[in-house]
């Protein structure tokens, strides 16, 4: 079953169209990943989502609810983590979660309890002082206490790893896998690495729109082609191979960083080697390196975002 | 109902912690001692002033002259700096995005302006009871307390005022997102009153006879059954304003 099902949302500010039939849904019990540049229009659908703004068209479900502007009753299945959480700088990390633990109407035992839990969970048990102190890490580490409160179906974080060092990163990361077993997590990002060490779908927007969506294994093994990287001890030797090369890969491109190295890249992996090994034999070229680049997260985004 | 007690603790954990309460209560406490004794030392002051030649003749100061000052400095001072302690209540928090945690678990925008309302309405209470008792005290000490009732009433259509106001910065609040716009908005309120005030015909009608008209009811010019037209109106606006304040927020991009 979905827990969030995104259909053909349209949202402009002005004439800044920003995002433009968004379609997209989350499986439950799932680590999902919302990619995108900054400024693509993943916090505008979280906002959508959380009822916090108006989209222009399209329908919001969650939980299988339909999700209003203003009053949204759909936010009862949801804990938030804005992308910079603020919290009265006055109160404690105790007293914060008990307001919050009131106003969802948690009773008073059953609040404490899960506090205490949470706290432990996001390593702030011991830090018993005003908020206003906090660091930025703390207060994210807050963020995810305060949205997991409530024990929702579905934890949505925006940017949660951003603005933290790598460790802090690490640390948030390992808080979101863990609690994928109890709740659903969606989580935007433009740190693709955040994406491949935890998440199940991704979802990629770009200009407006979802450019591909799906499971990240299928993802990777359909979209991306495999290459081969190969680095040569002489620049003729280069050129010697690029020039017999010239029809075979439909990607090629040399290295920035190291000037006798190239790319191919292409659909058929196999033929592919075995071609270019040809090549090498017949013109009597020895590379210094010969190897099977596996494709990443990275080369596809910036495939897609490239066009 | 839980959330709505919730809140309004919140809001009062804020007052104390952010020292917002005290510096009302300084404020009206200040006040209140002021208004009977700059009565009480006018005269001398004005005496001592007086060089050789220049004779200054100035009747005896009465409690009159204290309700005076009383009457002058809260809707002046008083009013004032209780309308900038409460104008950031709500911008403050749209602008730093307080709001979002709240309002994304579930607690319905019309609770935070309800209980900001009590809160605030509470705190304002507790000062003019403050500054009321205090310039009653000394000036009962000084003088003598006569017309009580008169008094009583007249405080009543201040504090009522007072309320109107607190009602109209949340509607402000709701609609603008600065704090500064929404003092000057409210500010603009206040001097469209006393511009309608300018019309003999609506005076009864206006809400500002409240704050102006007090002495008046002490004085026994007027009975507080000319007021009744004005606090209807009062009462009317403040209601309307907060329905106001709830359907304006409730639409807000938070």
């Amino acid at each position: 079953m979905n827990i969030l099902e995104v259909n053909e949302v349209s949202k402009a500010f002005g004439k800044q169209v920003i995002l433009d039939g968004v379609n997209f849904h989350v499986p439950e019990h799932s680590v999902f990943g919302f990619l995108g540049q900054n400024g693509a229009g993943k916090t505008t659908t979280m906002k959508i989502i959380l009822g916090l703004l108006q989209a222009d068209q399209g329908v919001v479900m969650v939980n299988g609810e339909r999700v209003t502007y203003g009053q949204t009753k759909t936010n009862r299945y949801i804990g938030y983590l804005p992308d910079v959480p603020e919290f009265y700088g006055y109160m404690k990390p105790l007293e914060y979660l008990a307001l919050c633990g009131e106003i969802t109407g948690m009773k008073k035992n059953e609040c404490k309890l899960r506090t205490e839990e949470l706290l432990d969970l996001v390593g702030l048990e011991k830090a018993n002082k005003k908020i206003a102190g906090f660091s930025r890490g703390m207060k994210q580490r807050l963020g995810i206490a305060q949205a997991l409160l409530s024990e929702p179906k579905l934890l949505v974080c925006d940017e949660p790893t951003s603005a933290l060092d790598p460790i802090g990163r690490k640390e948030i990361l390992d808080i979101l896998y863990k609690v994928k077993d109890k709740t659903t997590v969606m989580f935007s990002t433009h740190i693709l690495s955040d994406v491949e060490r935890i998440c199940d779908n991704i979802a990629l927007i770009h200009q407006g729109k979802i450019q591909m969506q799906g499971d990240l294994v299928t993802i990777k093994t359909n979209h991306a082609k495999e290459g081969i990287e190969i680095e040569f001890s002489k620049i003729e030797d280069l050129k010697r191979f690029q020039k017999e090369a010239k029809d075979l890969a439909n990607v090629f491109k040399g290295k920035e960083d190291s000037p006798l190295a190239i790319e191919l890249k292409a659909s058929n992996m196999n033929e592919l080697s075995k071609v270019s090994l040809q090549i090498l034999a017949q013109n009597d070229i020895v590379p210094v390196k010969f190897m099977c680049v596996k494709p990443t997260l990275e080369d596809l985004f910036m495939e897609i975002v490239k066009e | 109902m839980k959330a709505y007690i919730a809140f309004t603790k919140k809001e009062w954990l804020e007052s104390i912690r952010t020292y917002r309460f005290f510096i009302l209560l300084a404020v009206f406490f200040i006040i209140g001692i002021m208004n009977p004794i700059t009565a009480k030392i006018t005269p001398e002051l004005l005496s001592s002033l007086a060089t050789e030649g220049i004779t200054i003749t100035i009747p005896e100061p009465t409690a009159m002259d204290s309700w005076l000052q009383f009457y002058k400095n809260v809707p002046q001072m008083g009013l004032i700096v209780l309308v900038i302690m409460f104008s950031g209540g709500m911008t403050g928090e749209c602008s730093k995005g307080t709001f979002v945690n709240m309002v994304t678990k579930g607690l319905k925008r019309s609770t935070i302006i309800l209980s900001k309302f009590t809160m605030s309405v509470c705190m304002w209470t507790i000062s003019l009871a403050l500054c009321f008792m205090i310039s009653t005290y000394y000036t009962a000490y000084y003088w003598n307390i006569d017309g009580l009732e008169q008094i009583l009433q007249s405080v009543a259509c201040l504090w009522l005022f007072g309320v109107f106001l607190i009602a109209i910065l949340l509607l402000m609040g709701a609609i603008v997102r600065s704090n500064y716009a929404c003092l000057l908005l409210v500010g603009g309120v206040v001097v469209t009153l006393f511009l309608i005030n300018m019309v003999p015909r609506l005076q009864e009608f206006n809400p500002i006879r409240l704050t102006s008209g007090n002495m008046s009811l002490i004085t026994s010019e007027m009975a507080i059954a000319d007021f009744v037209y004005s606090i209807s109106i009062t009462i009317i606006l403040t209601v309307l304003s907060l329905l106001g304040a709830i359907m304006v927020f409730n639409k807000k991009k938070l």
